[in-house]
């Protein structure tokens, strides 16, 4: 059922790989380092969820992105209407977000839990299509982006400069993964879902309710992803397929990380970050940075699978 | 009964071949690209048969294409025998990768193959000098100088054969073993069929499929680039009409192309930008009710004794 369990000791391995591409990049190239980071933390914000969602739910939400894309276009339009900060529109993005993740669940997910893997993907398939066409309806494919002034700041050290603002992501990736391990470990509701992500007719044995906690994790998730849009979208240009692209890394990201494994996460995403960035700095072959995802995915799911065949 | 049934199906198809006796330059345009999603739709449920789900028919749509019209730029071949080279083309490269990417079952072997697709998409755009780059390639003239009756021809010929081969897959042997490796591996495995060999056979066959009817798709328009031939309407649309249609069936992915394709059409005139709406609407309603799509359902609804 689930190749990818049990492997959290291989955090430390790639904990390791990671700090020593770090040190070496620090030497070589300090703006790939510190970028890099950036990046990584927020593709890690963003997978966060969605290994929520996979762990405990059990579905692949391949409309993942677009919820985000969705928090994004409302912080805009929320800063539009009534001159706040997206950045203080995190709170009413994560409550309206926390409805929209209880509608979509009680409309849509709920009926396909027990339906075969296949029908599942479809569906989250069809509904990331719907939410794309249908942004591009309302709001057309023309880029949007606010023009805030505080997204340009930046730092020196010495003669090396470099943004700073975009250690926003780093704080956000840090708060949400503190906040769901807390949320996992040390809360009733939290062991609940964690004891229904292992086993939901055990979980129904024991008298927990199992349709409410995947109703509360599922609408939790979409909350917290709505709500990184509006962070998303302070110092990117938003269009309606902009989440699309983030779905197929972050489910990279939980492969490669395993399912289950949140911290595993952050540290597969520093590598990737600092690999893509590490890519994008050599002028001409900045196209190729695409592909390091794509092919990490094929690599990380083919090398998993013989793993499990030779145990 | 059996005897009626080729009877019609023969009458169907003179109707075809004629059309462009009695229809004018659009109407064949419009059966052109319905007759060419037609053919990846069927193609995706031949594979899907065995239980394995591709999102990367685009992929290999789009190296067919390229490769066929990269053959006919660079070396002159035939602008037909280059559209066979190209299914030959991605036929090769789906052995090549399934080999590996076989060995995966379920949401694992789907998001590699999508994956796969965004794979051959960044290459081919970034080896400008083979390819043309992100502004792709043009050829000199489409495929018989764009005479419409040969165009459709050339389509209805290979959505044909991709009917016929679905067909022979449904009838022989072949789909035993396909079926049985959808309902329960282990049990199929025990039984004596070569699991693999029959994965990697199909996908085989469906892949270089694809690559025919991307190669045509390239000649028919002239044209190849890496956002156009690699675009994920060549996955989605398929997918969207199988599933209306009813899958597992030869007949479902017809009847949702045929129904599709012309609800389309005239989507295309009152919603310019938003018919994709219309099909991810239908992929959410059909999974949510009628799973079996509508030949599957109605084809239940008349065996069941009321």
């Amino acid at each position: 059922m689930n190749p990818f369990g049990k492997l959290k000791q291989s955090n430390y391995q790639i904990a390791i790989i990671s700090v020593i591409l770090a040190i070496l990049l620090a030497a070589w190239k300090p703006h790939v380092l510190i970028e890099g980071i950036q990046r990584a933390c927020l593709y890690a914000v963003i997978a966060l969820p969605m290994a929520l969602i996979l762990g405990i739910v059990g579905i692949i939400n391949l409309a993942h992105g677009d919820f985000m894309m969705l928090g994004a276009y409302f912080a805009y339009f929320f800063n539009v209407y009534t001159g706040v900060d997206p950045l203080v529109a995190i709170a009413p993005a994560l409550l309206a977000f926390f409805l929209i993740g209880i509608a979509s669940y009680r409309a849509i997910i709920k009926y396909v839990l027990g339906a075969p893997e296949l029908n599942q993907l479809l569906l989250t398939f069809g509904l990331a299509m719907v939410m794309e066409q249908l942004a591009n309806l309302i709001w057309t494919s023309r880029p949007i982006k606010l023009s805030l002034r505080y997204v340009s700041a930046s730092a020196a050290i010495g003669s090396f400069t470099f943004g700073t603002f975009e250690f926003v992501y780093v704080g956000a990736a840090i708060i949400v993964l503190v906040g769901l391990l807390l949320f996992l470990k040390h809360t009733s509701m939290g062991q609940a879902a964690l004891a229904v992500g292992q086993n939901p007719r055990g979980a129904k044995l024991v008298g927990i309710h199992v349709d409410r906690t995947y109703l509360l994790v599922f609408s939790l998730s979409i909350a917290l992803v709505g709500a990184i849009g509006a962070i998303f979208m302070t110092r990117h240009s938003i269009f309606p397929l902009v989440g699309a692209a983030f779905t197929m890394k972050s489910f990279c990201l939980i492969a490669m990380a395993g399912i289950g494994n949140l911290t595993g996460i952050l540290w597969c995403s520093l590598i990737l970050g600092l690999a893509e960035n590490f890519v994008l700095s050599f002028r001409g072959y900045a196209g190729w940075a695409d592909i390091l995802f794509f092919a990490l995915i094929v690599c990380v799911i083919i090398i998993r699978s013989r793993q499990r065949q030779v145990k | 009964m059996r005897n009626s049934r080729y009877l019609l199906y023969i009458l169907i198809l003179i109707i075809l071949v004629t059309l462009p006796l009695h229809t004018g330059v659009y109407l064949l345009n419009v059966m052109d690209v319905i007759l060419i999603y037609l053919a990846l739709a069927l193609s995706w449920d031949m594979l899907l048969r065995s239980g394995q789900i591709s999102f990367g028919m685009a992929g290999l749509f789009g190296v067919g294409g390229y490769a066929a019209a990269l053959l006919h730029l660079n070396t002159g071949v035939n602008p037909l025998f280059s559209i066979i080279l190209g299914g030959l083309a991605a036929g090769v490269l789906a052995w090549l990768v399934g080999m590996a990417v076989l060995q995966l079952r379920g949401m694992y072997f789907a998001i590699v193959t999508l994956a796969l697709a965004e794979i051959f998409r960044v290459i081919v755009r970034n080896l400008p000098d083979l390819t043309g780059g992100p502004e792709g390639t043009i050829l000199p003239s489409a495929i018989f100088a764009g005479n419409s009756t040969k165009t459709y021809w050339l389509v209805l010929t290979v959505a044909v054969v991709s009917v016929i081969a679905s067909e022979i897959f449904r009838r022989t042997r072949i789909h035993f073993a396909l079926t049985s490796i959808r309902n329960d591996e282990v049990v199929a495995k025990s039984s004596g069929i070569d699991v693999f060999k029959y994965l990697v056979f199909i996908f085989v066959i469906t892949s270089a499929i694809q690559g025919i009817i991307g190669g045509a798709y390239a000649h028919i328009y002239g044209f190849v680039s890496p956002e156009g031939s690699f675009s994920i309407d060549f996955t989605l649309l398929p997918i969207a009409m199988a599933l209306l249609g009813g899958m597992h069936s030869t007949w479902g992915p017809v009847v949702g192309a045929v129904l599709l394709g012309v609800a389309s059409e005239f989507l295309k005139l009152y919603i310019p930008y938003g018919h994709l709406l219309v099909y991810g609407l239908i992929i959410v309603i059909a999974i949510l009710f009628f799973p079996q799509g509508i030949v599957g359902t109605l084809g239940q609804r008349l065996k069941k004794p009321r």
